[in-house]
Formats: C-alpha cells, structure tokens, sequence
C-alpha cells in the first residue's frame, strides 16, 4: 500500500472555468476511486511556509503572489509571470500553491524519514515555475521543494519528469547541482512550450552532465517513446546511484490531450509506470514520490492517474469503469468518455519519427555519458 | 540589430613589422584567428591564421621565414564595415567576398571586428528562447497589412509575443514564427484560424 497524500484545499488552485489546468481533474479521480469502493483515506499535509517558499523563490516575487492573492495585483505583476493568460491571479493563491507544495513536501518527508516507501502526492508537480517566474500554469515549484528536502536529508535524487512539456523550472532551479539527476522526456521545444529541453542542456558547473532532456517528435507513440526510456533512464539511473526517485507524472503525452502532440496510449503509461516501479526497487528500495503534473483531456488524465494509483496499490487494473461514474461525469463535462481504464490499443509511430528519436537520443548519450566519468 | 549590437572591441591588432611568428603568437594566445595590421595607427592590412600557416608551409612555392614581416604576406584591400551597418549586410559581405571578419571603422579609427562567429551569436540571440514560450506559425500571403492582421488577432487573446521570425516561401506566401507568452497555443491558433488566418502550426484536431 502506497499512502496517497492530498488535501481538499488542494481544490482551490483554479485559474478559473476557461484555464485548462483544472481541479476537476482530482475530483473525477477520487470520484472513481470511492465509486469503485476504494476508501479514499488521504494523509492530509499542512501548507508548506513560507520560509519553505523562500528557499526556492525570491523575495521580490513572494511578494508578487502574495499581494495578487489578496486580490490586488502589483502594477510589474506581468514581468513576474502572473497576471498572464497561463497564470492569471485569484483570490488565496499563496495559500492555495502553499498547500500543493506542502504536500508534495510532507510526500517528501514521509520517504526521507523512512515512514513510506513509495508515497503518491495526489497534486502538484509545478515543474514550470522559476526562481522569479510563475510560467506554464505552475506558480511555486513543489517539486525542488521535495529535491531540497531530499538533500537536506543527505539524499541523491533522480528526479524524472514525463509531463509532455520540458520541466524547465526544475530544471534551471538545479542547473548545476551535483547531488540531483534531472530526467526529461518531453515533446521538444522546437514546437511545444517552453521551448527549452534541447540535448545540449546539460548542466554547468558541478552539475554538468546531470541534467539529461530527450525531446520527442510530435507524433512519438507508445513504442518509440518506451524505446527512448529504455536507452536513456535505466542506464543513467545505474551510473548515478541515486537513494530515492521523484517523479512527476503529468499525463499529457496522452493521444488525446489537446496542447500537445505525443500520441501515447494507456498502455504506454502503464508500461512506463510498471517500469518506474521496478526501477525504484532495483536502485532505491522503492523510494519513489510520484507527483501529477499536466494533463489537459479529462477522459485521458483520469484514467492515467487511476492506473498509477492502482499500480502502485498494487491493486488489479480494473477493465470497465463503473456505469454510475460515466454517466455523472459525462453530463457534468457534456462529453463521451472512455468506458475502459485502457484505451482499445497502443500506438505506433512512423518510421520517421523512430529514426529521429532514436538519433536524438544516441547524441544525448554522446554527449553525456563523456560528463560520466 | 546593427554592427554594434554584436561587435566585439577593441580589436587584437600588430604592426607591419611585426614577425610572422610573432603574428602567429598572437592569435594563438588571443584565440583569434584574424589581427588587423596597422601602421600610424590606420588599417593597412589583414592577416589570418590560413595566410601564416600557408606562407610557412612546405606545400608554398617560396615559403617565408617566421623572421618575415607581416606586411609580406596580409592582404591588403580590407573590406570593413562600421557601427552603424545592419547585421544582415555585414553578413552579406562576408559571404559574396568569403571572409571570416570584418573591422570595423570609425572614419580612419579601428574601433572593433565582427566574425563569423558573432553572426552565429546573433542568430542565437535572435532566434533563442529569453523566456519560456510557446510557438505558432502562420503562413500569409506576402502582401501588405497580413502581419498586423495576425498581431491584431492575437492582441484580442490576450497573449504577449516575444517574438516574430519570418522567411519567404515559394508562391509569394512568408512563414511567420511567433514566440507567444503561453502554453495553450492550440486556444490561441483556434482563434486565428477563426480570423481565417492558414495556421501550420500548432496542427489542427
């Protein structure tokens, strides 16, 4: 049994009805769950504070969130990030990050401590948000929370990131920290946001050679995507030895997301989920955070998430999802579900695609693995 | 984006008297590969790395002592640019006379050069990525008024753009490249398709 960690204040990071990173997400998954009769019995963190805040983030800029979430927004909010189409303001925001990151914190914490193996955080994964910057949706970054955290315990974390979009703000954040492994896999940035992700991006100084991108074509389906894992995480994974993975799961690398162009099917995912288990017992007995992160088609984000969680209860993977639960959900969206937690088949890629990737990710390794030595 | 913006100065130079070996220690311990040569000052002539290696080398006809001065083997019509020039025609000049640098003059005063390399550099800074941002291209026809249609467009999203690449096609049609403030280009390019606008990426549902 893995703990699941979230907190229904977790609800209140809403951007508002037309913004595409939506709580809806977590409610239809923990609809499902209680419908399928699984006691949804949370460990509910506090917020993080914000000093936690401040040992990621400037001054200046807590200062930015905290005056937007009182409603009244500084005029320079924009060179901060905020007020933006991605990351409009509301009312509590501070507060309502404050628990995301809390949460992703107390995951951390529940691990470093030894109280949990493997730990899913129902929630965050901000992996956009910088030093100074909100971006991409993400306002603090839960996710260098947990990796500070991590270290501060004497710990090496690979953290690894297979939200379709570059985790940019991890990224930068740690550029050149020695005692993290960043792992990427994302669409590249020559057509997605952030635009970031390159091979060339590999670290600076003492971090040099730690922070691997392997940026897919649009179009990559489910075998040239595993195939890329496959020469990349488990190799890397064995040089850097780290003692505990965190992981953040967004789920939009999923055919149908709608501001992306992977072509994943569920079948990928639970491949890939399968894998990361099995890797976290291989190096870290099991010490993994697995967090959310993007995921912009209901239907598809739902059932990824209900996979990870029943994978890591491991638990049986249910066929049909329950009748009840589609019908209330498909009024309430005014949209056709998935009847199946799978999606019919996986997806293939074209040869092109293959090849590319392929070549992409050989460079990567040429590279780095010199960085390795 | 003008001469200035990318110019590096001031500039490694020698004298005309200076010894080939001498020049060639220069750009080694400058990692330069190219020395402006002056005498009182003014631009007489230009040296690179290839005319040392090749005026010393075995495969030269009448191959010239280190010992020899500078002003034997530079070139010394120099073609040079000033401040105040646009990038792009620098850029033209190095490759219609295939050189690898340009001085660049202040009326007679060499005050810096421009190379190849700081070309590349303005492509990066030109092209690359300042903030985060997401991207979307437009092809229009290449007549007046489309740009400020498609800014136009955009401006009622909402959405900031960082920045604009365009390039000519075939069949008088330009590809615009925008670099805009968000991650959710498809809802920005539903509305310029709306506009009527021919978006080729990001690509339609």
């Amino acid at each position: 049994m893995a703990p699941v960690v979230y907190h229904p204040r977790y609800l209140d990071y809403w951007f508002g009805p037309q913004h595409p990173f939506s709580p809806l997400r977590q409610r239809m998954l923990i609809d499902l769950l209680e419908t399928m009769g699984h006691a949804f019995d949370p460990v509910l963190p506090q917020p993080a504070t914000r000093e936690e805040i401040r040992a990621i983030h400037s001054e200046a800029y807590v200062q930015q969130v905290e005056a937007a979430s009182t409603g009244c927004p500084l005029p320079d909010a924009s060179d901060y990030g905020l007020e933006t189409m991605d990351v409009p303001t509301f009312q509590g925001m501070d507060t309502a990050t404050r628990y995301l990151v809390g949460g992703t914190l107390h995951a951390a914490r529940m691990v470093a401590d030894g109280s949990a193996r493997r730990v899913l955080q129902l929630g965050g994964g901000l992996h956009h948000a910088q030093h100074a910057l909100a971006s991409g949706f993400c306002v603090y970054n839960d996710l260098s929370a947990a990796i500070r955290h991590f270290e501060g315990c004497g710990l090496r974390v690979a953290y690894i990131d297979v939200d379709v979009h570059h985790g940019d703000g991890v990224q930068w954040l740690h550029y050149s920290d020695p005692a993290l492994l960043n792992l990427s896999l994302h669409e590249s940035g020559r057509y997605l946001f952030p635009g970031t992700g390159t091979i060339h991006e590999i670290g600076d100084g003492a971090g040099k050679g730690l922070k691997l991108n392997v940026p897919l074509e649009p179009g990559t389906s489910d075998d040239s995507y595993l195939e890329e894992f496959e020469r990349v995480v488990p190799h890397a994974l064995a040089w850097f030895g780290p003692d505990v993975l965190l992981i953040q799961a967004g789920a939009d690398a999923h055919l149908q997301d709608p501001l992306a162009h992977l072509r994943l099917s569920t079948h990928a995912y639970e491949a890939l989920f399968r894998r990361l288990i099995q890797l976290s017992d291989a190096h870290t007995e099991g010490r993994a955070v697995f967090t959310l992160g993007g995921g912009y088609d209901f239907d598809a984000a739902t059932r990824v998430w209900a996979l990870l969680y029943f994978l890591l209860q491991d638990e049986p993977l249910p066929g049909r999802l329950p009748q009840d639960w589609l019908d209330r959900w498909r009024d309430r969206l005014q949209t056709t579900l998935t009847p199946t937690l799978h999606d019919p088949e996986p997806t293939t890629s074209s040869g092109q695609v293959v090849a590319h990737n392929r070549q992409v990710t050989q460079r990567l390794l040429e590279t780095v693995v010199p960085c390795w030595s | 984006m003008l001469v200035r913006d990318i110019m590096h100065g001031p500039a490694v130079t020698i004298s005309v008297d200076t010894s080939l070996a001498d020049a060639y220690h220069a750009m080694q311990h400058h990692d330069v590969r190219h020395l402006p040569v002056l005498q009182n000052d003014l631009l007489v002539g230009i040296v690179t790395d290839r005319d040392l290696r090749y005026a010393t080398s075995v495969l030269h006809p009448a191959p010239f002592s280190e010992e020899v001065e500078v002003s034997h083997v530079m070139a010394r019509s120099v073609i040079t640019t000033t401040p105040l020039d646009p990038v792009e025609e620098a850029a033209r000049l190095m490759r219609r006379h295939k050189i690898g640098c340009l001085p660049v003059m202040e009326g007679p005063k060499l005050v810096g050069m421009v190379t190849g390399t700081d070309l590349l550099d303005a492509i990066i800074r030109l092209t690359g990525l300042q903030k985060p941002t997401g991207r979307i291209a437009v092809q229009l026809a290449d007549t007046p008024g489309q740009l400020a249609r498609v800014a136009a467009l955009v401006d009622a999203q909402d959405v900031n753009i960082h920045s604009v690449l365009t390039y000519p096609k075939a069949n008088k049609q330009t590809l615009v490249i925008l670099r805009v403030d968000t991650l959710n280009t498809r809802a920005l390019a539903d509305a310029l398709r709306l506009g009527g606008l021919n978006v080729t990426w990001p690509p339609e549902d």
